[in-house]
């Protein structure tokens, strides 16, 4: 069963953090999944079955040509960026 | 006629501008109360396209890429992004000639069946104000079942059309995997996400599915255009199609003592004998429950397993919203923290939980174990029969304060088994088929991959044995 701890270290890996009472919650929601998830596992035959990835073999994909082709600007490719300087993303300058 | 009744059809002859004026107008009149859209757009586009969508005006779903229009999959972390694609789907309705009037509202980034956790509220159900319309696709439901626009684009990843579609009283169709690009849709779950439609009758949602399918080398999980014309084979004969229903789901002993259930199921039994009537053949059949049990969860892991991964590009850095900190990594965590609500970060720790290398065996392997077989099992059943048949719901809409978006140890086999059309890629159409309590019901019909011609086939011959096709809400639909 996943402690508060671990929680917390799965949101941090994940690049956020939660309020000490959403962790509450998240608490009993995994208790409720891994008992889900131990009952999957005892279901007859399962494992002689491969994992399915994707609905059904698509036989129409095709690796695309290796082509050299332009789909958008630089300047478009910054258009949502909140801070850019001289055609680049600009980030704090970091030297520890 | 009145505008808010109006088919695709109906509106084929008549002036494009005043069409938009009138969606305009009401999707202005209607926003404050339904909360419809993220965006309304007051200027008339229109490319002249040579198709029967041609003049027609719709609405997008908000994770949808529009170029030079907000997108922001009603999270607060892309509340300000503006795209500079657009998704193969909307450029195929653009030219086609049909015309955008707004982007809808869904359940942040598409996790979600409520309606409820956009970033700019909650959307309403047109029929009774005080339940949802459900999700994630609640705004495009809620602008079609209000009459705004006569059709509508969402996406589905667990029933997030066919639900919504539901509890708002039209039809709802989400096609084979792979028939409609996602080339442009924000991702969810990539393996269980498509792209549909709604709209107000059967033979509509043929019209627009004819438009945005086809080939797209730009999703891998494209299909070969099949070239067939779906309105054009919708009136076949149907005599001797065979369906089935699950026992284990629709067997009203299960449900002693639960009025609303068994009225859901005294319906959907009258219905299937009037489909009786007309020529079908209609079986029930049996499913082991421990899979049918195993549905929720295996759709819980792998969701949100996917998800994720898919999401782990809204940092914040180059586009989305900017967090504060000294380095990278806490302004990508402040963004994060900051962007995301609850309940999305609570499916993302579980996910992160289920994708550690430790537990993918028993969590991750085994959700796409048990999804196989439960392919396997309807694939099996799709070789006698040509489709099932079950109640799209078992329970009306759910009021505001009942409603919960947490994890419960209660198995709704009834509110849960449309997810089956996803594991399996199945074409899959909610069509409605009556009332309760002043709230329409509705019955799903899901067959076999790339058939989905025969799915609105046999669609719209049910939808004019139930006679519920083109209902608003309001009016004199509201009985």
């Amino acid at each position: 069963m996943a402690t508060k701890e671990q929680l917390k270290d799965y949101a941090h890996k994940m690049m956020f953090d939660m309020k000490e009472e959403e962790y509450d919650t998240l608490e009993k929601e995994f208790e409720i999944f891994e008992k889900q998830m131990d009952f999957i596992g005892k279901v007859k035959g399962i494992e002689k079955i491969v994992p399915m990835t994707f609905p059904y073999i698509n036989e129409d994909v095709k690796l695309r040509d290796d082509l050299v082709k332009n789909t958008i600007t630089t300047k478009e490719a910054l258009k949502n960026c909140k801070v850019v300087d001289r055609d680049q993303v600009r980030v704090p300058k970091v030297v520890e | 006629m009145n505008y808010q009744k109006m088919t695709i059809m109906d509106m084929s002859e008549k002036d494009p501008e005043k069409l938009f004026k009138e969606a305009n107008t009401l999707a202005h009149q209607y926003q404050e109360e339904y909360n419809s859209f993220v965006t309304i757009l007051d200027t008339f586009d229109m490319t002249d396209g040579k198709t029967k969508l041609r003049g027609i005006p719709y609405a997008l779903k908000d994770n949808i890429a529009t170029k030079g229009i907000l997108t922001t999959a009603s999270s607060n972390i892309l509340k300000d992004y503006v795209p500079v694609f657009d998704a193969t789907v909307y450029k195929k309705l653009k030219e086609s000639g049909a015309v955008l009037v707004g982007k809808t509202v869904l359940d942040e980034l598409a996790m979600g069946g409520t309606g409820t956790t956009g970033h700019t509220g909650i959307v309403k159900n047109p029929w009774d104000k005080t339940r949802q319309i459900g999700g994630s696709s609640a705004g495009s439901a809620a602008a079609v079942a209000l009459g705004i626009v006569p059709f509508s684009i969402g996406s589905d990843t667990g029933d997030s059309i066919r639900k919504p579609a539901a509890y708002g009283g039209i039809v709802g169709f989400k096609p084979t995997y792979g028939l409609v690009s996602r080339y442009g849709l924000f991702p969810f779950a990539s393996s269980l996400d498509h792209v549909g439609c709604f709209t107000r009758s059967v033979k509509d949602a043929a019209i627009v599915t004819d438009i945005i399918k086809g080939y797209d080398e730009n999703d891998m999980t494209s299909l070969k255009d099949d070239g067939k014309c779906y309105e054009s084979t919708i009136e076949q004969d149907i005599h001797g199609r065979k369906l089935f229903y699950i026992k284990e789901i629709c067997d009203k002993n299960l449900y002693q003592g639960k009025s609303e259930i068994l009225s859901v199921l005294d319906s959907f039994y009258d219905n299937l004998k009037k489909l009786e009537e007309i020529g079908f053949e209609i079986e029930p059949v049996s499913i082991d429950k421990d899979l049918l049990m195993a549905l929720y969860p295996t759709y819980m892991a792998i969701t949100c397993a996917e998800a994720t991964s898919n999401d782990s590009n809204l940092t914040g850095i180059s586009f989305g919203i900017r967090g504060e900190g000294k380095n990278i990594q806490e302004m990508i965590m402040d963004a994060r923290t900051k962007g995301f609500s609850e309940l999305i970060k609570r499916r993302f720790v579980l996910g992160s939980y289920i994708l550690q290398r430790e537990n993918q065996e028993k969590l991750f392997l085994n959700a796409q174990r048990i999804r196989h077989m439960i392919v396997d099992k309807i694939n099996t059943l799709f070789q006698e029969f040509d489709g099932m048949i079950m109640p799209s719901f078992g329970s009306l809409p759910p009021k505001f304060e009942d409603s919960s978006d947490r994890l419960s140890e209660e198995y709704l086999l009834l509110e849960n088994h449309l997810c089956i059309g996803n594991f399996g890629g199945f074409p899959s159409i909610s069509i409605p088929s009556g009332f309760l309590n002043n709230l329409p019901l509705s019955i799903n019909l899901t067959g076999r991959c790339k058939e989905d011609d025969l799915v609105l086939n046999m669609a719209y011959y049910m939808e004019k044995t139930f006679g519920y096709q083109g209902i608003v809400a309001g009016g004199e639909d509201h009985v």
